[in-house]
């Protein structure tokens, strides 16, 4: 055999790569031309880019988005109201006389706008603050900013900012342009440092007719219509709605029973937020306390855009209107004067003014009788005259107990006591499941009346239907009618087959073939039959699972399915027990897992054994869930070999093209046998391999398409538009793309929903309007009820139902006058809460315990602990020091505002406290130290504190000493002196006061003088009693006796001993006199006189001397510069002459030369 | 001001009532605790529970009757730390873990918890499922990071295990879960065997049984061994197996099951094999002992829908419980769908019969996550 090389590689040609990249384009012109500036505009866009971004908040506003809450907030007399008069009238044509409470208007569209009025209270400033979506801000041109606009201004900030309007009135009432123009830029500016920098001023001038001029007004209304709103934190996670609405609807009779009663009220309006949950939502009514909502039910909307009436229409709800008058557009507004009629799901409301049906004013017959009615104490009939049906009939005085019917049920159940013994017994002997599925929790009570126990044996005594139609009467049909009437479960109504009263049942016949048909016919839905609560669990696993049944059970089924409607809770749950058994094909056992509370379930053995067996069904069709090798290749590899491998090159292989099997082994056979053909079998071979190759590339690409789907359906929940996958240039556009799709799918599952269940899932969403029953509301509410005053409905979640501590960062406003102290009580808006607390101020000694502060420091934040509502912590709040205003000073009234920073169920708060003794006895390191301690056990605790003198000498307590009472033992680090004094630094902990007082001040006749806790000083100083005082607090002068100090005197013995090093320099004493011991005469008298004046004399000479000597000094120094000055001039002169001189000399000199030269020849000349 | 108490009667669904009142805030009274019983009142297990649950959470206040047939909570604020807990050999550590691993998320710090007792006894999970098959469902959430260190392996009945679980994550709430598209395919097989206190051949007996019957499916499978020796063991001998199939999309089905008294291992791995088999027939995301968990954090989430697949076989009246219990807390419903087939051809899905579980969270913030 030859050799076989493998032929060359043919050369690749060079490509024209280099010309390519190059693109025939000359690479110099696409370079930067400028790139300093290029940097700076990229710069520049990038920070443009940077402050566009917030924090990513999902907006939950629904498509039908509520109505915007407008509030106008103002001091009095800047013109609230007729702003709110001029702008109902341009959306509506509408003239208000009185407003009162919320108006709401159709704006646009699709925009809605609820105007409410902010009285000028601190209470209403903080509610209003808490809800408002945009904010007119009036301000008196005239004036200027007041203390009210910068309170509520201060309001806003820590409860989520919302969208501000100013507008400037009384404009009108400047006299010079100059002066309005200074005036309206002075304003400008002021607000933008309150609000942000370019926050919109609107101007209006004077008063037209009670209203502001209409164009000004327009351009208003466009602003507001074009306006966006961002969502903010704390709207975004909570439901409110502003109550347009409030109607009483306690029964007269028990307020005329009590009248002090807690009522039943139903309040009406928006929804807004998040959706508000439909059962027994927990709320907030700012003024009032915590409430639960008994009943929420939806309403119409009163008042709907364009755009919704629009899709109502199209959606057949009704009917079209051709155009859109002027006249429809709507205005609502039940607490003012507008219509004058409501209509409400159970009454109609006529509006008849305020002076009608008054006592003693009666004008008729009929207005005197229906006042006379009024005035009966009792209802109707109750008295003993009793009651007259028809004239001439007797007086009833009672109501005979029950009817016939009901007198015939109670026979029934009497009747049929003997015969449930036997059921009754085989009931208990199911003692385990009696109480298993009892999970009623109370609200079911009322349910519950209605089924007394004897239904419950009934229902459980109703089993025994078949027994029961052998001898069928009337009553049971009726009975039975009953029960199916009052199950809403089953899709089917049979009740057409029930002919009650006629004498042949057809019902009955062959009853049993039906009833089996119809419960296999029967789908029951897992999501209705879920929360029936009057059916157990394992009833609802049981008929919904819907396992076959065979019709022996069926009669019994049926039956009790039927039953089970009013059998309720107190069926024990054991309904169900004589059906376990059909369940045996299933593999997994019933048994006690629940009574247990196990988590691994619990399986039949036997059954899991056939089950799971390699030649069973059900193993088949589970190979598809494994991912296996052997699967992906049994694919690819077609053949009837399992055993090949799959690296085998000359393994078995389809020919996809041909579609013929080739194996290795034939191909092999080839080769041998065919030796003759050898350049035949040479160039299948080649073939082969090529072939070879082909399919395995194909077979690889395969592979990795089919791990690339699976990855792909297997990752991600949102298939292929999910957000994670795709790329995005920043972070915060993928954070939004998710944000979206989540909403999207938010929106597909809940439009899946019928609104029933869709209500039940989701709650009430934003921009339904509803009405809400809620129970147990105080009587002052009612009785003092004031609309212009708003009532807002808060959710609470449910971590904010509970009382606890709350940590929080505060800081007292800089504005506020007073600092304030630990201990005093505030009042803290909070939340939906106002609440007034007593907090005390602490701070961090380097993060190992928490301090008490006496008072706020200044400019500083500090932390706060108090009692109150526990809340999410980073909320913010503000405080306030009263909300009354009979007690406003006309000073700044916002105390201090911050945020949560953490809430708990215990705080640990400490007090410094120093103990100060003073030692009585010094020994050398030891000191016995007094006056510290009262008692040996106190000074037991204390042992190893560590102590210290004020001069910074530190120590330990050792021990109590035995005999003076508190006195003890301690060591130092170097002796102390008895003057010293010793101070043990201690932590007292303390705990804040537990007081949590909420603002009702919607119960007061006065809404405005609400008053909680006052304070310790206030109380003095209004009960005018002085300030105790301790005699140990006094500041009295201190008289510190003076010291004196001996020298130190060192023995002679001991000096001589010192080394030399520590010999004291002593000087010995002067021997000689000295000058003055020498001076006999000590001049005194006129002598010491006289020479005191000569000295002064001659030191005012000496002194002019000096001057005049300077004088001469500078005159010399002048005058000898001036010389100096000569000379040197002199000297140049000189100089010059001299040059001149043998210049010209020289020039002599050569001429003389010419003839002679040199000096002689010079001389010789002359 | 504070809402009346949720009232429950029975002993049933103790523990996850009171999870949920925990979370919620609410206070229960459970009331006709096995009144009827020949041993009325709460068990010892039970009290040894809300022992538990006072040692993690602060201002709890617990009142027990009497009697001990009535119970009423008012919840705390949860705030973890270092605890200890001995556990009645009653139950398995995992009656007391489960609980505890849905209510530390929502802490105030981090939960590092011992606990001493048997480690699995079959009825329980075992500390090995809680590991490999619980905590994967947390990682869906977001919450991560749990470690769980077997430190004495115990088994019943005489107990001495040791279980050191160390929670460090606290979340403000749980991210919202999609899994509804696709019944996951699994792809791997994985499993512990253990025995303490008997011959290391019992392990290895374990895994042949196991891997006889999973070899059917052809999945890549592979059983680890544990034997407990010395320090490490417990009281009581014994032997056990707890097996996960895993998907590649991180779900997973589990089984396990612990060896009684005369079985055989070969016996023990074949039932925890077979039981694995069931779970996965039952389809869905989710097998049997991780369903609770599971939608109890899609409800304690944002306020989105959440969904997820769930096989039929999954829907027992534990969760019909669950959910009914969920209302009268937080007043959420759920719905749940038949889940239309994609595509016929889908070999997979066929014969599945799964529903998915739509839940709007209820809008829990852990409030008592501090902000610095």
């Amino acid at each position: 055999m030859e050799q076989q090389n493998k032929a060359h590689r043919a050369v690749r040609k060079k490509s024209q790569k280099v010309a390519a990249q190059n693109n025939g384009q000359n690479p110099k012109a696409f370079a930067v031309a400028a790139p300093r500036r290029l940097e700076r505009q990229a710069r520049r866009t990038l920070d443009v880019n940077e402050k566009r971004f917030h924090v990513p908040m999902v907006d939950r506003t629904p498509e039908e988005p509520p109505p915007v809450i407008v509030a106008v907030v103002g001091p009095p007399g800047t013109g609230k109201t007729t702003l709110i008069k001029s702008l109902v009238r341009r959306y509506t044509k509408h003239t208000l006389s009185d407003i009162r409470g919320p108006v709401t208007v159709v704006s646009g569209k699709r925009r809605r706008l609820t105007f409410i009025e902010c009285a000028n209270d601190m209470n209403s400033m903080i509610d209003i603050g808490k809800i408002a979506d945009l904010v007119l801000l009036m301000i008196d041109g005239n004036f200027g900013f007041e203390m009210e606009t910068m309170e509520f201004l201060n309001i806003l900030a820590p409860h989520g900012f919302p969208r501000i309007l100013g507008v400037a009135t009384h404009l009108d009432l400047f006299k010079s342009p100059a002066t309005l123009r200074a005036s309206k830029k002075r304003l400008k500016h002021r607000l933008w440092t309150e609000v942000y920098k370019g926050a919109k001023l609107f101007y209006l001038s004077g008063v037209l007719n009670g209203r502001y001029p209409d164009r000004e007004i327009l351009n208003l209304a466009r602003f507001i219509s074009v306006m966006k709103f961002r969502p903010l934190k704390w709207r975004n996670e909570h439901s409110y709605l502003l109550a347009d609405r409030i109607v009483d609807i306690t029964h007269p009779a028990e307020i005329e029973r009590n009248s002090k009663i807690d009522r039943k009220v139903t309040i009406y309006g928006y929804v807004h937020g998040t959706p508000l949950p439909a059962l027994n939502a927990r709320v907030h009514v700012p003024g009032i306390g915590d409430l639960t909502i008994s009943d929420t039910e939806r309403l119409p909307d009163p008042c709907p855009t364009p755009y919704q009436e629009k899709k109502d229409v199209e959606e057949g709800k009704i009917k079209r209107r051709k155009r859109l008058d002027d006249r429809l557009k709507v205005i609502y507004a039940p607490m003012s004067d507008v219509g004058g009629v409501l209509i409400d799901k159970d009454a109609v409301y006529i509006d008849i003014g305020h002076r009608s049906f008054v006592e003693g004013e009666e004008k008729g017959v009929g207005e005197r009788l229906v006042v006379g009615l009024q005035n009966a104490k009792t209802t109707l009939g109750e008295g003993a005259a009793g009651i007259r049906l028809f004239s001439g009939a007797e007086a009833l005085n009672e109501i005979k107990p029950e009817d016939d019917e009901d007198d015939d049920i109670r026979k029934r159940n009497s009747g049929r006591k003997e015969r449930r013994h036997g059921r009754a017994i085989a009931g208990e002997s199911y003692p385990g499941h009696s109480d298993v599925g009892n999970d009623d929790d109370g609200d079911d009570e009322d349910e519950d009346e209605d089924y007394d126990d004897a239904d419950a044996e009934e229902a459980a005594y109703s089993k025994s239907m078949a027994s029961r139609l052998v001898d069928n009467d009337e009553g049971e049909a009726e009975e039975f009618e009953f029960a199916d009437s009052d199950s809403d479960l089953g899709d089917y109504d049979d009740v057409d087959d029930f002919e009650v009263g006629s004498g042949d049942l057809r019902w009955k016949s062959n009853l049993a073939d039906r009833a089996l048909k119809d419960y296999n016919r029967r789908k029951w839905d897992i999501g209705k039959l879920l929360y029936l609560d009057h059916i157990s669990p394992e009833d609802v696993i049981m008929r919904w699972k819907h396992e076959q049944l065979s019709s022996a059970v069926v009669d019994g089924e049926e039956e009790d399915i039927e039953d089970d409607a009013f059998a309720s809770e107190n069926g024990d749950g054991d309904n169900g027990d004589n059906f376990f058994k059909k369940r045996e094909n299933s593999s997994i056992l019933p048994a006690d897992a629940e009574v247990i509370d196990r988590t691994i379930p619990v399986y039949d053995d036997e059954s899991l054994k056939d089950k799971w067996s390699v030649s069973s069904p059900a193993f088949a069709a589970l190979k598809g869930r494994f991912i296996t090798r052997q699967s992906d290749e049994s694919d690819e590899v077609n053949s009837s070999d399992l055993d090949s491998d799959g690296d085998d090159v000359f393994g078995n292989f389809e020919d996809l093209e041909t579609g013929q099997t080739i194996t290795g082994s034939s191909a092999e056979e080839e080769k041998q046998h065919s030796v003759s053909g050898e350049e035949e079998a040479e160039e299948q071979k080649e073939i082969s391999y090529d072939k070879v190759r082909e399919a395995n590339a194909r077979k690889k690409e395969k592979f990795r398409l089919r791990f690339e789907e699976e990855e792909q359906q297997e990752d991600d929940g949102l298939g292929d538009d999910d957000p994670e996958k795709k790329l995005y240039d920043t972070w915060h556009d993928a954070q939004k793309a998710k944000i979206a799709k989540q909403l999207e799918i938010n929106k597909a599952e809940f439009d899946e929903m019928d609104s029933a269940t869709r209500e039940r899932v989701e709650g009430y969403r934003a921009g339904q309007y509803v009405r809400m029953v809620i129970d147990n509301v105080p009587c002052e509410f009612i009785e003092t009820l004031d609309p212009t005053f708003p009532v807002i409905i808060g959710s609470l979640l449910a971590s904010e139902d509970r009382l606890g501590f709350l940590q929080v960062r505060i800081k007292r406003h800089r504005w506020h006058k007073k600092i304030l102290k630990s201990n005093d009580p505030l009042i803290f808006s909070l939340g939906w809460r106002r609440f007034q607390s007593i907090p005390i101020y602490t701070t961090s000694d380097s993060r190992t315990r928490n301090r008490m502060l006496k008072y706020t420091p200044e400019h500083l934040h500090c932390t706060g602990t108090f009692y109150g509502p526990l809340i999410a912590p980073n909320t913010g709040f503000c405080a306030v020091q009263s909300v009354a205003n009979g007690a406003a000073s006309g000073a700044f009234r916002i105390a201090a505002t911050g945020i949560v920073l953490d809430v708990d169920q215990s705080v640990q708060i400490v007090k410094k406290l120093k103990l100060v003794g003073t030692p009585y006895k010094i020994f050398k390191n030891t000191a016995f130290i007094q006056g510290m301690f009262n008692s040996a056990l106190e000074v037991a605790k204390f042992e190893g504190a560590t102590i210290k003198t004020v001069s910074g000498i530190r120590g330990q307590i050792k021990r109590a000493l035995s005999k003076p009472e508190g006195y003890y033992r301690a060591t130092f680090e170097d002796k102390i002196l008895m003057s010293d004094i010793v101070i043990l630094r201690a932590w007292y902990p303390i705990q804040p006061r537990k007081l949590y007082n909420p603002v009702t001040s919607l119960l007061l006749n006065e809404k405005t003088e609400w008053q909680g806790m006052r304070l310790t000083g206030e109380l003095r100083h209004e009960k005018n009693l002085p300030v105790p005082q301790l005699k140990d607090s006094d500041y009295t002068t201190i008289e510190r006796a003076v010291r004196r100090f001996n020298p130190l005197r060192v023995p002679k013995t001991i000096r001589s001993e010192l080394p030399f090093k520590s010999q004291i320099a002593m000087m010995n004493p002067q021997k000689k006199e000295s000058y003055l011991q020498k001076r006999a005469v000590v001049v005194g008298g006129t002598e010491k006189k006289k020479r005191d004046m000569m000295q002064k004399v001659m030191t005012l000479r000496n002194e002019q001397v000096r001057k005049r000597h300077e004088k001469k000094r500078e005159r010399k120094t002048a005058y000898q510069k001036k010389v100096a000055e000569n000379e040197e001039k002199r000297k140049e002169r000189e100089r010059k002459d001299k040059q001149e001189f043998f210049k010209r000399q020289g020039k002599r000199r050569n001429t003389g030369e010419s003839g002679g030269g040199g000096k002689r020849h010079r001389g010789d000349d002359e | 001001m504070v809402a009346p108490p949720v009232l429950y009667n029975g002993h049933v669904d103790f523990r996850m009532r009171l999870v949920l009142a925990t979370l919620s805030g609410r206070a229960i009274k459970i009331d006709r605790i096995r009144s009827d019983d020949m041993e009325p009142g709460l068990k010892d297990y039970e009290v040894s529970f809300l022992r538990l649950l006072e040692a993690i959470t602060n201002g709890s206040v617990i009142e027990i009757s009497y009697t001990g047939t009535t119970v009423i909570y008012k919840p705390g604020l949860i705030v973890n730390g270092t605890v200890t807990h001995n556990c009645p050999l009653s139950r398995a550590v995992g009656y007391f873990l489960e609980p505890v691993l849905l209510l530390a998320p929502f802490g105030k710090s981090a939960l590092s918890l011992t606990l001493q007792g048997v480690t699995s006894n079959g009825v329980d999970l075992g500390v090995d499922t809680i590991r490999t098959a619980l905590f994967p469902i947390y990682n869906k959430f977001g919450i991560m990071r749990q470690e769980l260190r077997v430190i004495k392996r115990g088994a019943p009945p005489l107990g001495g295990g040791e279980v050191n679980v160390f929670l460090p994550h606290v979340v403000l709430q749980p991210t919202t879960l999609h899994a509804a598209v696709k019944t996951p395919s699994v792809s791997k097989i994985r499993g512990v065997a253990y025995s303490t206190r008997v011959s290391p051949a019992s392990v290895n007996r374990i895994i042949e049984g196991a891997r006889g019957v999973l070899s059917m499916t052809g999945c890549e499978t592979f059983i680890y061994s544990d034997v407990a020796r010395g320090e490490e063991s417990g009281k009581s001998p014994g032997f056990g197996v707890s097996l996960v199939a895993e998907a590649r999309s991180g779900w997973c089905y589990t089984a396990e099951s612990v060896g009684g008294p005369g079985e055989t291992p070969e016996d023990v791995g074949e039932r925890a094999a077979r039981a694995l088999l069931e779970e996965v027939a039952q389809g869905g995301m989710v097998c049997r002992s991780q369903v609770k968990t599971l939608i109890v954090l899609m409800v304690v989430g944002k306020e989105d829908i959440g969904r997820v697949l769930i096989g039929k076989g999954v829907i027992d009246e534990g969760f019909v419980r669950l959910l009914r219990d969920i209302k009268t807390m937080w007043g959420a419903e759920v719905r749940i769908k038949e889940q239309e087939t994609l595509d016929e051809e889908d070999e997979q899905a066929e014969g599945l019969e799964e529903y998915v579980v739509s839940i709007k969270g209820v809008g829990f913030i852990n409030s008592s996550k501090k902000i610095a």
